[in-house]
Formats: structure tokens, C-alpha cells, sequence
């Protein structure tokens, strides 16, 4: 018997949010610590 | 400084393609069958550790060179790296545990892959404590260098945790010695993940060192106002 697909699309999206905020964010820091030189 | 800009472009670049990756991994890369979409985490999580261990590799490699050439460049360039490596561990360590609590039921488990990786994380943070901690420059590079060669000698037993040790982890499916073991389609989205990745690090860590060099130039034109400086 196939094995139904689990829904588990929100773990899927947190993850892509997660990883675009952090990266979003750590790029903004270094604009404004080289802004405050 | 141009040097700047040039990072910054590059950063922008990536977070660009990076927005690309997401909507080619969400709408033209086909679901797994058996674990979901929860699969598709595997194209953000991969290529983030494999700059998060590559990162470590360039703090090790510079440090070694600092050790014997004394040139302040390696050193900035090793603090950019272990910088940008940790924002990379960091992705690497959230977004595992958000795979594992669908595919293996719990958020995370002391396998030896896991832990490793977290010690690879806990690693860069003492590093940069570390040269928060030591004031005068010469001293800072040749303690961090110490530690970032220690960092260094870590990466190879995270990647062959799997082969060593009994563990949860999956088994790499791109990077081993046979072909991929994923369809044409998963693997063109995970190749262009790991372009953009490295985008992301070369523009990140451009900006990092360009950074450490303005500080670096700031402190410089305060202590000649101070009359503090070298004459």
C-alpha cells in the first residue's frame, strides 16, 4: 500500500523564513556598523 | 571605499537569487513523496552548512598563513570568515531541528552530527569572544589564530560523523564519492542554492573585512588625534 505524503508544509516555511530573516538581518548589520564608522 | 560597495552589491545580488532559489524550490522542484514538503528544507539547510564548515576551513587556512607571515590581512580576512560562518552555523542549527521534528518526530537529539555541529557554532562565538576579549591587536590575531585552527581540524570529523559513528543523519546524497542520489530537478534547485550560498558568503565577507579595515583606519586617525600614535 502507498504511504500517503505527510502535510507538513509549515515546517517547510518556517524554515525559508528563518533563514531569509537571518540573512536579511546579519546584511543590514554590517550596512549600519560600517554607516556608525 | 570600493571594496565595500563591491560587497554590497554582491549581498544584494544574493539575497536577489536567493528569493529566486525559494520560488524554484517551492513551484518547480517536485515534492518528495515520502517526507513532504517539509523536504524541500534540505535546499536551505545543505548549502548553509556547507559554508558554515567551509568558512571554518578559511578562518583555519589564514590563521595558519598568520601564524608564519604575521600579515594583517589574514587576520581580518579570518575574523570576516568566522563571522559570516556563524551567521551560517546558525541557519544550519535552526533550520535541522525544524526537518527533524516532522521527519524524525523530536527537534533534536545528541547524535553526533548534531552535536558537532552545534560545537562548531559554539566555537565561533568563543572565537569572537575571544578577540573581543584582547585589546591589543598583535596578541588578538595570534590567540584567534590558535583557535581558529582548532576550529579548522573540527570540520572534517562533522562531515564524516555519519560514516563514524551511528547516527540519525541522513547520509550526504550530493557530496560523496558516487554520483547524486537525487532526480536532475531536486539537484539543479540544490546547485543553484549553493551558488547563491556562496554568493552570499563572498558578499558578506567582503563587507566584513572592509569593516575591520575602516575600524581599523578610524582607530588609526584617533590616536594621532589623542597624540597617541606611533611616531
Amino acid at each position: 500500500m502507498m504511504q500517503a505524503t505527510p502535510e507538513n508544509g509549515g515546517y517547510m516555511i518556517a524554515a525559508y523564513v528563518i533563514a531569509a530573516v537571518v540573512l536579511v538581518t546579519y546584511a543590514v548589520s554590517l550596512y549600519w556598523r560600517t554607516r556608525k564608522l | 571605499m570600493r571594496m565595500l560597495r563591491v560587497g554590497r552589491w554582491i549581498t544584494a545580488i544574493g539575497l536577489l537569487l536567493l528569493a529566486g532559489v525559494y520560488i524554484r524550490a517551492l513551484v518547480f522542484t517536485p515534492v518528495e513523496r515520502l517526507q513532504g514538503l517539509a523536504q524541500k528544507i534540505f535546499y536551505v539547510h545543505v548549502p548553509a552548512a556547507i559554508w558554515a564548515e567551509s568558512a571554518m576551513i578559511f578562518v583555519g587556512l589564514a590563521s595558519v598563513f598568520y601564524l608564519f607571515l604575521k600579515d594583517p590581512r589574514l587576520d581580518r580576512f579570518a575574523e570576516a570568515s568566522a563571522e559570516v560562518g556563524s551567521v551560517f552555523a546558525a541557519i544550519v542549527l535552526t533550520t535541522g531541528p525544524i526537518w527533524g521534528k516532522p521527519i524524525w518526530g523530536t527537534w533534536w537529539t545528541w547524535d553526533a552530527r548534531l552535536t558537532l555541529t552545534l560545537f562548531l557554532f559554539l566555537l565561533y562565538v568563543g572565537y569572537q569572544l575571544l578577540r573581543g576579549a584582547i585589546a591589543e591587536p598583535g596578541a588578538r590575531a595570534r590567540f584567534a589564530a590558535v583557535l581558529g585552527i582548532c576550529g579548522m581540524v573540527l570540520v572534517p570529523f562533522i562531515h564524516f560523523s555519519v560514516y563514524m559513528f551511528r547516527t540519525l543523519h541522513p547520509m550526504p546524497i550530493v557530496l560523496k564519492p558516487s554520483t547524486p542520489s537525487l532526480p536532475g530537478s531536486m539537484l539543479v534547485t540544490w546547485l543553484l542554492s549553493v551558488g547563491v550560498f556562496t554568493l552570499l558568503y563572498v558578499g558578506f565577507v567582503t563587507q566584513r573585512y572592509a569593516l575591520s579595515y575602516l575600524r581599523e583606519q578610524v582607530e588609526v586617525i584617533g590616536d594621532v588625534g589623542r597624540g597617541t600614535g606611533d611616531r
